[in-house]
C-alpha cells in the first residue's frame, strides 16, 4: 500500500545519506536528487487515482487527530506535489553537468532538501508543521542563493535572509496569537472554532494580516518583493528555476491555505485582488525596462504571481481552477526559460540582452526551447499558456460584479501585451541579429537539452489536451471554497 | 495592579519584539541587524511560552508517581519553543557566514553600501 | 525620516496586538490538547516527561523537521564558507600550563554530563538538543585552550549523517511495524526506569550524538579564519 508519508521521508533519508556515499566515490553523489525526485513524481502519479475518490488522511504517530500531526492528503495537495516532483525531477538531471564549481556534494544535499521542505509544506494539516516545512524551504534557499560565493550572490543573500527571517517571525506570531485564543494548532481545529461570519473582527484579522505578511515575503507580493529580482538573478541557473518555478508558489499556497480554510470569510478576499493586480502591473512596468535577462524574467516572475494572486481572489470556482492552472503553466515555462538561459549564458559569459545577438543560429535547440516558453507565458494558443489564461479571464468576466471587474481585465490585457513587447524585443535579438563574435559556440550538452526537450512537450501536450489536467483543477478547487468539508474529512463527524 | 499582574509578562516580550523590529529597521551594520534578528526571535519566543502559564503551575514531569496532574503548565508550548528556538540559530549561523563573505567582498559592513545591483 | 516612518508602522502593529491580547487571559486554562498530554501521557507513551513525550511522540514530526534545518544551516555555513579566500596564518601566543591543563582535564568531564542529559531526557529535564549543545560547548572549550587540537571532520561528518538515519529509518520501522510512521513499537516498560518508553531513549541518543556533532563542525569551520 503506497502512503503519502513516504513523499517526504525517502527524499528525506536520501538526502541524511549523501556524505556517506561522498566518502565512497564522489561521481555517484550526483544522480541521488534524480532518484529521490524520480521516486517521488512516480509515487505522486500513483496516488492520484485514489486522491480523486476520497482524500486520504494520515496521522503521524497513530493517535487520533486533533491530538497529533496529521497529513491532509487532498487534490490540491496532490497536485502541487505532482508539480514540485516533476520540476524537481527535469532541473536535478540539467544540474548534473551544469554544477561544477564549489562543493558539489552540498549543493546536492541542499536541492533535495529544498524540495522536501516544499513537499511537506503542501501535504500538512498541521499549523507548526507547515511554519517548520516552509522554513526548511526557506533556509535552503537562502544558502542556495549564495551558493557561487561571488559579491553579487552574497548581496542578494544577505537581504533575501533579511526580509525572510522578518517574516518567518511574523508567522510564529500569529501562530502563538491563535493557540492562544482557541487552544489547538490542527488546521481543521482552528478552522472549525472560527465561525463564518460576515465581517471580521479585529482581534482575528491581526494573525491574519500577520501570517499574510509572513508568507508574502516568500511569494514576493506588492510591499514585500524588493529581494526577488536580486535573488532570482545571482543565483545558479538552476536554483533560478526552481525558485521561480516552486518556492514563490509554496508562499501562495500558504497564504491562499490561511485565507480560505482556516478563515473563509467572504470579506477578505477582494484584499487578494487588490494586491494581485498591483503585483502584476508593477511586475511587468518593471521587467520592461530591464537589460539584464536573468534581471527581466525575476520581473516578469513577480508579475505572474501577481495574476496568480488575483485568479484565486476570484473566489469562484472558474477563478481558482485558473489560478491554479496558471501555477501549474507557469512553473513549467519558468522553469523552460530560465534553463535555456542558463546556458546561453554560459557560452557567452555574460547576463547583457545585446551580447545574444544571433545565437538562434549556433544554438538552435536551445533558442527554440527559450522562444517556445517566451510564448507559452504570454499566452499564445497551442501552448499552455492560454488556456490558463483564457481561464482566469473568462472566470472575471462571469462575476457581474459591474464596471470593477470590466477595469480590472483590462489592466490584466494590458500586463499581457507589455510582456508580449518584452519577450519579442529579445526573440528578435536572438534571431534577426548578426554578430560576428558569436561563430563558433556550441549548442547545450545532452543532459541540458533532454529537459529541455521533456518540459516543451508537456506543454504541447496540456496545451493541446488540457481535458485530464481539469478534473483535478475543479476537485482542487472545491476543497479550498467548502471548509466545512475539510473539517469533516478530518476530524469525523463536523 | 492587577492590570500589571495580567499584562507584564506581554509588556515585557512585546517590548523585546518591538526593540528587534526597531533595530533592524533603522541600524546600517549588518552585525547590528543580525543581533536584532537575534533579539526579535527571544520576544517572540517568550510570548510563545507565557501562553502556556497556569497560575500557580508546576513543571509537567512526573518524578513521583503520585503527582496529582491538576496544577501542571501546559506542555505544547514549551515543545514549540524548542523547534523555534533551533530554527532562530540555524538562522543566526547562515547570517554570520553571510556577513563573512560580505566583508570579504565589499570591505565593509555597512548595508547601505552593499548595493551593487540596483534596479 | 527611516527613524519615523518605522515608528509609526510599529505603533500601528502594537495597537492592533493590544486588541488580540484582550482576548487571551494570562494565567488561566485554556487548552483541551494540553490537558489531554498531561492526563494520558503516561500511560500512552511511557514517558515521565511530559515534554518530551510531547516533542518525541506526539508531535515527533516537528522535531523531525527541526533536525532537518540544523542539518541546512551546518551544510549551508559550509557551502558557503568554501569559496572563502584562505587567510595567512597569524602567530598566535601559546596558551599557559594551567589553561591547557585546565581545558584537558574539564573536556571529558562536560562530555559526561552531556551524554547524562540526553540519555535521561525522558525522565528528567533536558533531552537531545539540549545535550547536543553541551557537548558541543566541550569541543569549543577544547578548540579555545588547547589550539592545536582539532576535530576529525571526516567522523563528524559521518556521525551527523548516521545520527539523522536513524531517526528516519526508526520512523519507517514503526511504518512497517505498526502502519503508522513514527508509531511507538518498542515495548513501554515501567514508568521512571532508564529502559522505558519505547523509542524515545533511542532517538534521544541519535539526535543528541547528531547536535553535538553538527555544532562541533560548524566551529571548526568559522574558527578556522582566526589561525
Amino acid at each position: 500500500m503506497v502512503n503519502p508519508v513516504l513523499l517526504i521521508v525517502v527524499p528525506l533519508g536520501l538526502a541524511f545519506t549523501v556524505p556517506l556515499f561522498g566518502f565512497i566515490s564522489k561521481k555517484t553523489v550526483k544522480y541521488i536528487p534524480v532518484v529521490a525526485m524520480g521516486f517521488n513524481l512516480i509515487l505522486s502519479l500513483l496516488l492520484i487515482p485514489r486522491v480523486l475518490e476520497h482524500p486520504l488522511v494520515l496521522s503521524i504517530g497513530g493517535f487520533p487527530p486533533p491530538f497529533c500531526i496529521n497529513l491532509t492528503v487532498g487534490p490540491l495537495g496532490i497536485l502541487l506535489s505532482a508539480v514540485i516532483a516533476l520540476i524537481g525531477f527535469l532541473v536535478s538531471i540539467y544540474a548534473m553537468d551544469y554544477i561544477r564549481k564549489g562543493s558539489v556534494e552540498k549543493y546536492q544535499m541542499l536541492y533535495i532538501l529544498l524540495l522536501v521542505g516544499a513537499t511537506g509544506a503542501v501535504l500538512t494539516g498541521d499549523i507548526f508543521n507547515l511554519f517548520v516545512f516552509f522554513e526548511i524551504l526557506c533556509i535552503s534557499s537562502y544558502a542556495l542563493v549564495a551558493y557561487f560565493g561571488d559579491s553579487l550572490g552574497v548581496e542578494a543573500a544577505i537581504k533575501y535572509l533579511i526580509q525572510g527571517a522578518i517574516g518567518s517571525t511574523f508567522m510564529l506570531l500569529g501562530i502563538g496569537l491563535l493557540y492562544g485564543m482557541f487552544g489547538t494548532l490542527n488546521m481543521a481545529d482552528i478552522a472549525k472554532n472560527i465561525k463564518l461570519q460576515n465581517s471580521i473582527p479585529i482581534s482575528l484579522f491581526v494573525p491574519l494580516a500577520l501570517f499574510i505578511t509572513g508568507m508574502g515575503v516568500e511569494a514576493a507580493i506588492f510591499p514585500l518583493n524588493s529581494w526577488l529580482p536580486d535573488a532570482h538573478s545571482s543565483a545558479p541557473s538552476s536554483i533560478s528555476a526552481i525558485l521561480s518555478g516552486i518556492a514563490i508558489k509554496i508562499g501562495v499556497y500558504g497564504v491562499v491555505r490561511v485565507m480560505f480554510t482556516l478563515f473563509g470569510m467572504p470579506s477578505i478576499f477582494h484584499l487578494l485582488l487588490f494586491i494581485g493586480i498591483i503585483t502584476l502591473l508593477i511586475g511587468e512596468l518593471a521587467a520592461f525596462g530591464q537589460t539584464n535577462i536573468k534581471r527581466m524574467l525575476a520581473y516578469s516572475s513577480i508579475g505572474q504571481i501577481g495574476l496568480i494572486v488575483f485568479a484565486l481572489g476570484i473566489a469562484t470556482p472558474y477563478g481558482i481552477s485558473g489560478g491554479l492552472f496558471q501555477i501549474l503553466s507557469h512553473a513549467l515555462s519558468k522553469a523552460l526559460l530560465f534553463l535555456a538561459v542558463g546556458y546561453m549564458i554560459y557560452r557567452t559569459g555574460s547576463m547583457d540582452i545585446s551580447t545574444f545577438q544571433g545565437i538562434g543560429r549556433k544554438m538552435p535547440l536551445t533558442s527554440l526551447a527559450f522562444t517556445i516558453g517566451a510564448f507559452s507565458l504570454i499566452g499564445l494558443p497551442p501552448f499552455i499558456g492560454f488556456p490558463s489564461k483564457f481561464l482566469i479571464v473568462r472566470a472575471a468576466l462571469a462575476k457581474k460584479e459591474g464596471i470593477l471587474f470590466i477595469v480590472l481585465i483590462f489592466l490584466v490585457l494590458f500586463a499581457t501585451i507589455i510582456e508580449g513587447a518584452y519577450f519579442f524585443r529579445v526573440i528578435q535579438v536572438l534571431y534577426f541579429k548578426e554578430n560576428k563574435e558569436n561563430q563558433d559556440k556550441k549548442d547545450a550538452p545532452f543532459s541540458a537539452l533532454v529537459p529541455l526537450i521533456i518540459l516543451t512537450v508537456f506543454i504541447l501536450f496540456i496545451g493541446i489536451y488540457p481535458k485530464p489536467v481539469m478534473k483535478l483543477l475543479r476537485l482542487a478547487s472545491w476543497e479550498l471554497l467548502n471548509k466545512m468539508d475539510y473539517i469533516k474529512w478530518v476530524l469525523g463527524a463536523g | 495592579m492587577t492590570f500589571l499582574y495580567n499584562y507584564i509578562y506581554y509588556i515585557g516580550c512585546f517590548g523585546l519584539v518591538f526593540i528587534g523590529l526597531y533595530i533592524i529597521l533603522v541600524k546600517h551594520n549588518l552585525i547590528k541587524i543580525i543581533i536584532g534578528l537575534n533579539i526579535l526571535d527571544t520576544g517572540v519566543n517568550l510570548f510563545l511560552i507565557s501562553i502556556g502559564y497556569i497560575k500557580k503551575g508546576t513543571a509537567p514531569i512526573f518524578s513521583n508517581p503520585g503527582i496529582n496532574p491538576n496544577r501542571m503548565v501546559d506542555p505544547v508550548p514549551q515543545a514549540l519553543v524548542l523547534t523555534a528556538i533551533v530554527i532562530g540559530v540555524a538562522v543566526l549561523a547562515l547570517a554570520l557566514s553571510l556577513a563573512i563573505m560580505v566583508y570579504q567582498h565589499y570591505g565593509t559592513l555597512n548595508l547601505r553600501k552593499v548595493k551593487q545591483q540596483r534596479w | 525620516m527611516r527613524k519615523i516612518f518605522s515608528l509609526i508602522i510599529l505603533g500601528i502593529l502594537a495597537f492592533g496586538i493590544w486588541y488580540s491580547l484582550k482576548n487571551i487571559p494570562f494565567a488561566t486554562h485554556k487548552t483541551k490538547v494540553g490537558k489531554y498530554y498531561v492526563y494520558k501521557g503516561i500511560k500512552e507513551t511511557g514517558a515521565t516527561n511530559i515534554v518530551t513525550s510531547v516533542v518525541v511522540n506526539y508531535r515527533g514530526f516537528d522535531t523531525l523537521g527541526e533536525v532537518t534545518v540544523l542539518f541546512i544551516a551546518a551544510i549551508g555555513l559550509g557551502a558557503i564558507l568554501a569559496t572563502r579566500k584562505k587567510k595567512k596564518r597569524k602567530e598566535i601566543e601559546k596558551p599557559s600550563l594551567i589553561l591547557y591543563t585546565g581545558c584537558y582535564l574539564l573536556f571529558p568531564l562536560i562530555l559526561l554530563f552531556g551524554a547524562y542529559i540526553f540519555i535521561h531526557g525522558h525522565l528528567t529535564p533536558g533531552g537531545g538538543f539540549q545535550g547536543g549543545a553541551i557537548i558541543a560547548s566541550a569541543f569549543l572549550l577544547r578548540y579555545l585552550g588547547c589550539p592545536e587540537r582539532k576535530i576529525n571532520r571526516k567522523a563528524s561528518d559521518a556521525t551527523e549523517s548516521l545520527g539523522g538515519l536513524i531517526f528516519v529509518l526508526l520512523g519507517l520501522l514503526g511504518l512497517i511495524v505498526g502502519g503508522y510512521f513514527l508509531l511507538n513499537f518498542l515495548p513501554k516498560g515501567v514508568p521512571n526506569l532508564l529502559f522505558s518508553a519505547g523509542i524515545i531513549p533511542i532517538i534521544y541518543i541519535a539526535i543528541g550524538f547528531k547536535v553535538g556533532s553538527e555544532l562541533a563542525g560548524v566551529i571548526d569551520n568559522l574558527i578556522e579564519e582566526s589561525k
